[in-house]
């Protein structure tokens, strides 16, 4: 960096003074309380989701996880489709797209936008560009804890 | 367009809160939400309260709990209740030394123990079902019986 800006002309090192000068500063603060709010509204509506489950049906603590986690990918992918989410997206930022309901919102959304390309290269070949890694991503890491656990279990370590 | 959202709003409102007027509200309703500590039962005929009141007061003495509901059948005593918040990271260990407990004390008793909140919410309805004399001592049996076989299925 140091090198960088000692090979700078004059020039261009006022010309980088004056971008400093009129860049906009992030409201990271700001940001972060936005975030913590609706991500933690998000989270708030997925624990009422998972009492409603365990109160009326006969889901435990321990099951009542994936339940839960299809009620509000289905959630975000009606409120993406109806164009409610992306508004909370814009407002929250990492609040809306950390928790689980931002899956839901990748999927759908790469599909509305590809649907003019047609159905099966268009939508089919698309939904699953940003929704895909998590998913690989996923069920492989979750393929080797099962391996080591397996392994641990074998070797009498667990 | 804004009337007509005004519009929905107060009448979904109206509907919600029509029918839920001078209804009681049961204490399994909030069982999940506050502290409701149920009173210990017994299905069995004879009366063996003293009995169920220890097995609650021994659960009860560890400081990491705060809300307990045990439940006495024939064959297995069924113990449930809740844990602080910031213990909740040492649960297995908790359940541990429950179980080492209850052995020490109740050497004849069969006990199944959970920390879970549906099981929890059960037997807190068991409870309220036997107190309101809607379960006979039969049925209450065999409600305890399922809630035992759902907390083995966990397992």
């Amino acid at each position: 960096m140091a090198s960088k800006q000692k090979k700078m002309t004059p020039q261009q090192k006022n010309y980088q003074t004056l971008q400093q000068k009129h860049e906009l500063k992030r409201p990271v603060l700001k940001n972060c309380i936005k975030a913590f709010l609706v991500g933690g509204i998000i989270c708030m509506i997925g624990q009422a989701v998972s009492y409603f489950y365990i109160y009326y049906f006969n889901f435990t603590e321990q099951s009542v996880g994936n339940p839960t986690v299809a009620t509000m990918v289905f959630f975000s992918m009606l409120l993406t489709g109806f164009g409610v989410y992306d508004h909370i997206g814009q407002f929250a930022g990492a609040g809306s797209a950390v928790p689980v309901t931002g899956f839901g919102n990748s999927v759908i959304s790469a599909a509305i936008e590809h649907r003019t390309e047609g159905f099966v290269l268009g939508v089919g070949g698309n939904m699953f560009k940003l929704a895909g890694s998590v998913i690989l991503f996923g069920v492989f890491s979750a393929f080797v804890v099962a391996l080591i656990k397996t392994l641990l279990v074998m070797w009498g370590v667990l | 367009m804004k009337a007509a959202y005004h519009l929905i709003v107060s009448v979904s409102l109206l509907l919600l809160t029509a029918c839920s007027q001078n209804q009681p509200v049961k204490e399994s309703q909030l069982a999940l939400m506050k502290t409701t500590n149920p009173t210990p039962l017994s299905t069995e005929r004879k009366n063996n309260s003293d009995r169920v009141e220890d097995i609650k007061r021994d659960v009860s003495s560890l400081p990491e709990l705060y809300d307990v509901a045990v439940i006495k059948g024939e064959k297995d005593t069924l113990v449930v209740y809740k844990v602080k918040h910031m213990h909740r990271f040492k649960m297995k260990t908790i359940e541990k030394n429950l179980n080492k407990k209850l052995e020490k004390n109740h050497p004849k008793e069969n006990f199944t123990v959970s920390s879970d909140y549906k099981i929890f919410l059960e037997a807190v309805r068991l409870n309220e079902g036997m107190k309101s004399g809607r379960l006979s001592h039969s049925k209450a049996e065999k409600r305890l019986e399922e809630i035992v076989k759902m907390t083995e299925d966990m397992k």
